[in-house]
Parts: C-alpha cells; structure tokens; sequence
C-alpha cells in the first residue's frame, strides 16, 4: 500500500520547523560576517579549542568504544550463559536515559561527593574523564548492539570451511568474522562520533570550563552573551559537520542492507576457565560503564534523606512533573501522526527515507537557536515547544516504522490482496499488526525523547513552563547539599518516568514473528 | 474459462537491457480443469500467476475469465485464489483466524467465519491446532492451512506456486494426492506452476512449458 501523498505533511514541518530555521540561522551569519569570522574563529585561541575539544573528545570515544565494545559483543553472540537474554535487554537502557539523568549519574560517582571520588580520595571535576566516561555510558551499548547483530550474520558456514582449512579461532576471528563485522561497526561509530559531537547536556553538565564542546559554546553565545552572529557562524559550521558524517553513516548503512544470513552461528555454553572469564570481564565491563551510573543514582536518591523525597510533592516539582508529562504526551501524538505519515510516505522515495534522518544530523541547540530568530512572535509559546519537541522525537518513529515496513514479506501483502482485502482492509489487518511492535518501539524512544529533552526547552521555555531537565540543572546550579540531592531525586524520577514510558509502549517482537535487519541507530540525542 | 490473449511482460534487468517474460503468450484452461505451466527458476512462472491474480500489471494482452476483460479489476475483487510457495500464512493469526481471513473479507460476521474454518479445518484434519499460532505448526501441516484458506472462499479460479518445493520429498507426494482429491471435490478450475514434471503430470490434465516467453504444450 503507497501513500506518496502522505509525505506532504512530515515535509511541510521539516521545512517550517528545521529547514527553514537553519536557513534563517545562515542569514543572521551571513548579516554578521562572511567567511572572515571563520578564520576569527579558527584564531581564536578559547575558541579553537572548543572546536578541537570537541572532534578530539568524540573521537577518543569512538577508539574507546569500539575497543571495549568488541569483546564484549562477541562474548555476547558468541555464548549461552545464564542471564544472557536479560543482559541484551538491559542493553537498551541507556536509550531511554534522559541525558540529564546520565550526567548526574556520573557525578554521583566520580563528581565532587561521588562515592568513587570519595573512596579514592579525588574526584575527576574539571577533568576531561568526566564527558568521556558519561559519552561511554551512552554510547558503549549502542556499538555492543551493533556488534551482537553484526556477529549475529557471520555465516557459520564460512566459519567451518575457514576452521576445516585450518585457520585457529583467533585467526577465523580476524579473516572471517571481522571482514563481515567492519561495515556495522563503522555504521555505529558515525552515530556514536554524530551523538558526542553534537551532544549538549553531557558536555554542558559534566564538561565545566574548560572541556565544554561547541553547543554549549553556542548556548552560552545566544543565552548569556547576545552574540547572535557568532553563534550562528558556529552552528552552521557545525550543522556541515554533522552533515559530512551524517553522509558517511547513509553511505554505510546503504550497503548494509543485505538479507540475514538464515545459517548462523549457534550459540554454545562456555567452556572452561578461560571461557567462563571472558564472561565475567565482558560483563564487567558493562557494569562499569553502562550499569554503574543509574545504580549510582538511585542508591544516592535513596540516602537522599526524606526532605529530598518530601521535595518532589512541593509545588514546583510537581509543576516541573505535570509540565514534562504534558508535553511528551502532545509531542508523542504529533510525533507517532508524523512518524506514521513519513514512513508509509517514504516505501518508494529515497528523498523522503533520506529526509527522517535530517532532525538526527541537525543539533537541538541549532533547531532552538534557528526558531527563535525565525519566529520572534512565537518564542516561548506553546506550539514552537511542542513542535520542536516533536521534531527531535518523530525520526524514531518513522524510522523503525519504515524498517518494519521493509521488512514486511510482500507475499503476506498480496495473499491478503487475492483473499478478498481491500488496500485499506490489508492495512488495517494484515500491515498494521505486522508492524504495530516496531510502531510501539519508535513510539517509546520517541516518547524518552520527549521526557528528557533539555537544550531545546531551556532556549524555548518559559519559567512557568519548567520541566524536570531545566528544574534539575536548576537545582544543580544552586549552592549547598540539599539542593543536590533534590536534583538527584528529581532524576530519579525522570528516569523512572523514562522507564514507565518505555515499559508502556514498547513489547519484544516475538522472535519468530519475521524478522529484519536489527536496528541499533535507535536513541535519543 | 480462463483465457490469455498476447500477453506480453517485460522487466529491465541491472545492465539496462530487457528481459522478457512474455512475448504474446496464450493459454486456455477450461472450467474445472487443472492445467500446470513448467520452467525453470526464474522463468517468470510465478509472475505470470501474479499477472493473473491482479497483483503484477502486464505490458500488453488481455486476461480474461467467462469472458469477462479483467483489465483494472483489482486482485480483491477477482475472486481468485493464490497460494504461495512459502505458504504466506499471517504470522500475527492464529490457524482458525488465517483460515477464516477471507471469509470476513467477504463480510461475514467473525463467529460466522470462525466456525466454518473449524469446519474446513476437521476436513484437513487440523481442527486440534485451530488456535495454534501458524508457525508452530510443521511444514505440511502449513501448506494444509494454505489450502484451507485458498479452498473456503470457494474461488473462481485457484492459483497454485510451487505449492510442494518447501516440502520435503516423502511429504511432497502424500500431500500431492491430498491436494488432487480436495481441489477435485471442489471442481475449482486451477493453474499450477511447478519446475517439477512429475509433480505437474499428477496433478494436471494439461502441461505446458514457459520458454522465451511462450507457452509450448507438452501433453
């Protein structure tokens, strides 16, 4: 079933709420300067360090998680052990994580009065460890996923000719496994290296003076220095440079798309000390960088003390809760309606499939800044918020929504067809059901999304609008210990609120159910 | 009656050239009589009963059936029936619902469905596994539901693909027979295509074989 009419509705507000913004933003640019503010910039000593500081710190982290990542993954894919479903599942935490949240949870740990600074003796404040760990925490899950499922495809068969020519299982691992692996690896290194580029709420909370990257920069232009121009030149610059990356990502992920292999490797017990420790470390691993911050913060908003908890019943909490609810409830329902219109809009466009990773390529921080110079009347009103919300959010939508679609066996469409089913009733009862679980899942990250959304709510917001992002770097900015540990339980209840959201919409694919290619690009910026 | 007149298809293939599937291809098959079209993979044989059902558009000729041009009826309302080599059951049904698909989609009312797919169902011996989900069931056991499905809409015309190639040898021809006997208690006029000459001869009064693009009889 074709709808390329669809498409004119997720166009229309690409263009009204990104395209058009972002063009907006190169006039004020250009209004400013021309290309020799570049070259100021570029000389500029504090400047140039931002720009350097934030290639260097989402590089470091690519290396970093590609290093930790790949043992893991191939423990994972490899070994049947107990608890191993439960691992895979909990590996989709940190994509629910508002990103605020992430950032507490770190410095509940390495942060001034974290537990491990504390017991150590020095904390890791001001130092660039603190982004790095936090960007790890994020982003180590999604290159382990892209791992399992790219070692998921290695065909078994090429696996045993390789072992009966006499290749060992290490050298099997490197000239067969790793040749077929490289493309998904490579395809979520871009993603990881697009998040820590333009990441804001990591960078803004645990980056401090000095190791705060470009989007902070440009929020600090426009939010407290005024200087309009120069934050501009900035964020185009960087909008170029997500894009480049951005095209490499679509590059790769053109040529992944291959049909899974049907004779894949089987899983098998560990055998052996050895096998057994490779286990224990990977899962190490994972503790340490993905577990460790959310148990952090939940034991540290548990030992908050009951004025902390009583806090979140005071008037501005629950403001902040109402006010965060309400708007990911709205933003969901403009996100699924275009969501939905996009992906069925897209089953034949190149353009429009290209189009839903737009809002991913584009920084928040941009989009916010493009809106406010666009549409000076609507600043602070509710309908930018919401549309602006919806914008980050509705790319998860479409896009797992268009994956499934196909993924969809087009037999089932056409039995349907010849059973007597009208285009709307093969919809309605065959389309929809197949793809309703993928719908659920893009819903539930775009629904994370909404609940943790920070740069755009504080350059759009109002002070009667704050959610629990804005209350908690509120709090945060606040002096004294109390005012901690309201921000710790603030987060907690973000993150449970994340949780719920999730556990709401989203439901596992049965796994017999036709499955497509995994997708492991799903997360919230 | 089902009748092709000239029916011509073609399809670009990757080195910007043309592939013809058919290039003024003719075939009658009287009321009630199974005919079976062979050739090799990828000859088009499958496209050809897709041209048929309404789901593939020709470039050239007419379908007809009774007489009537099916040009611009759409597959639903064709009355035909196709079933697909790899059975094409819905994954999100159980084995009563699949069964009983077609039936709603002729407008009867669910319970009413549902009892005569149990109904066609204890025909084929399956009544045990009607709230069975479809992937549960073996390989015979989801071309027996294929059938049932195809069978309960009473079809004008019955579509078969490679019915028995997933199958393995043993069961391919227990199940042949099966098939013989339920589409000839039904008298549904059927077209089989198969790359299997012998499975062609057991079923069919008519062979014919798809080569460059034409029909040639071979009994």
């Amino acid at each position: 079933m074709q709808f390329p009419w669809l498409g004119a509705l997720p166009v229309l507000f690409l263009a009204l709420v990104m395209l058009a913004p972002v063009w907006r933003l190169g006039l004020e640019a250009r209004s400013g300067a021309t290309l020799g503010m570049v070259a100021d910039l570029w000389r500029d000593d504090y400047l140039r360090w931002r720009v350097v500081w934030s290639f260097l710190q989402a590089g470091v982290t690519c290396v970093a998680a590609l290093v930790l990542a790949l043992p893991v993954s191939w423990v994972l894919a490899r070994f049947m052990f107990p608890g191993r479903a439960l691992v895979l599942r909990l590996l989709m935490l940190p994509f629910v994580v508002p990103t605020l949240v992430a950032a507490m949870g770190v410095l509940a740990l390495w942060g001034p009065r974290g537990w491990i600074s504390a017991w150590a003796g020095f904390d890791l404040q001001d130092t660039p460890w603190l982004l790095l760990y936090g960007n790890l925490f994020f982003n180590l899950c999604l290159v382990v996923r892209a791992g399992v499922d790219a070692l998921g495809q290695v065909s078994a068969a090429r696996v045993a000719a390789a072992r009966t020519l006499g290749a060992t299982p290490w050298r099997v691992f490197w000239r067969v496994e790793w040749p077929a692996i490289v493309p998904w690896l490579a395809s979520s290194l871009c993603l990881v290296f697009l998040y820590c580029f333009s990441g804001f709420g990591l960078a803004l909370v645990l980056g401090g003076q000095r190791y705060a990257t470009v989007e902070v920069e440009i929020y600090t232009l426009v939010a407290h220095e005024l200087k309009l121009a120069q934050a501009g030149v900035l964020a185009l610059c960087m909008a170029l440079l997500t894009g480049c990356v951005a095209l490499a990502y679509a590059w790769i992920e053109q040529r992944l798309s291959t049909p899974g292999r049907s004779d894949v490797i089987a899983l098998r017990r560990p055998g052996g000390v050895k096998a057994w420790c490779g286990v224990v470390a990977a899962m190490l691993v994972l503790v340490v960088f993905c577990a460790a911050p959310l148990l952090a913060i939940g034991a540290r908003a548990l030992t908050a003390g009951q004025d902390a908890w009583a806090g979140v019943l005071d008037a501005e909490s629950l403001r902040a809760i109402w006010n965060t609810v309400r708007f990911t409830a709205v933003a969901l329902l403009l996100a699924t309606a275009l969501g939905v219109a996009h992906a069925l809009a897209a089953r034949r466009s190149v353009w429009m499939r290209a189009a839903a990773f737009l809002p991913f390529v584009i920084s928040p921080v941009t989009v916010a800044f493009g809106l406010l110079l666009l549409y000076p009347r609507l600043s602070a009103s509710m309908l930018m918020l919401v549309a602006a919300y919806a914008l980050l959010a509705y790319p998860f939508v479409a896009k797992s929504l268009g994956a499934a679609l196909d993924n969809l066996p087009a037999h089932l469409t056409q039995a349907a067809r010849t059973l007597g089913a009208t285009p709307w009733r093969l919809f309605w009862r065959v389309t929809l059901p197949l793809v309703a679980p993928s719908l659920r899942r893009g819903m539930a990250f775009a629904a994370a999304t909404a609940l943790g959304e920070f740069a755009v709510t504080l350059f759009l917001s109002r002070p009667e609008w704050t959610t629990l992002t804005t209350l908690i770097y509120e709090r945060l900015g606040r002096p004294g210990q109390a005012n901690q540990d309201s921000a710790l339980v603030l987060a907690t209840v973000l993150m449970l609120l994340a949780l719920l959201a999730f556990l709401l919409i989203e439901k596992p694919v049965p796994p017999d159910r036709h499955a497509g290619r995994p997708h492991t690009g799903d997360r919230h910026a | 009656m089902l009748e092709l007149r000239a029916i011509r298809k073609t399809f670009d293939d990757h080195s910007g050239g043309h592939w013809v599937l058919a290039d003024g291809l003719e075939l009658q098959v009287a009321r009630g009589q199974t005919v079976a079209v062979l050739g090799p993979s990828g000859s088009g044989k499958s496209t050809l009963l897709k041209i048929i059902a309404g789901l593939e558009a020709q470039d050239g000729g007419e379908v007809l059936f009774e007489g009537v041009d099916l040009a611009g009826v759409p597959p639903e309302r064709r009355g035909f029936a196709l079933m697909f080599q790899d059975f094409a059951l819905f994954p999100h049904l159980n084995v009563q619902d699949n069964v009983a698909f077609g039936l709603r989609e002729q407008g009867l009312s669910r319970g009413a469905a549902r009892e005569r797919a149990l109904g066609m169902l204890s025909v084929f011996g399956l009544q045990a596994h009607a709230r069975h989900k479809v992937w549960k069931l073996s390989g015979g056991e989801q071309q027996r539901v294929a059938l049932a499905r195809a069978l309960i809409t009473a079809p004008r015309l019955l579509l078969l693909d490679e019915p028995f190639s997933a199958l393995d040898a043993e069961l391919r021809a227990s199940l042949r027979q099966e098939f013989v006997t339920h589409i000839s208690a039904a008298g549904i006029t059927t077209v089989l295509v198969t790359h299997d000459e012998a499975e062609a001869r057991a079923m069919a009064q008519k062979g014919y074989r798809l080569v460059a693009g034409r029909l040639q009889p071979l009994w």
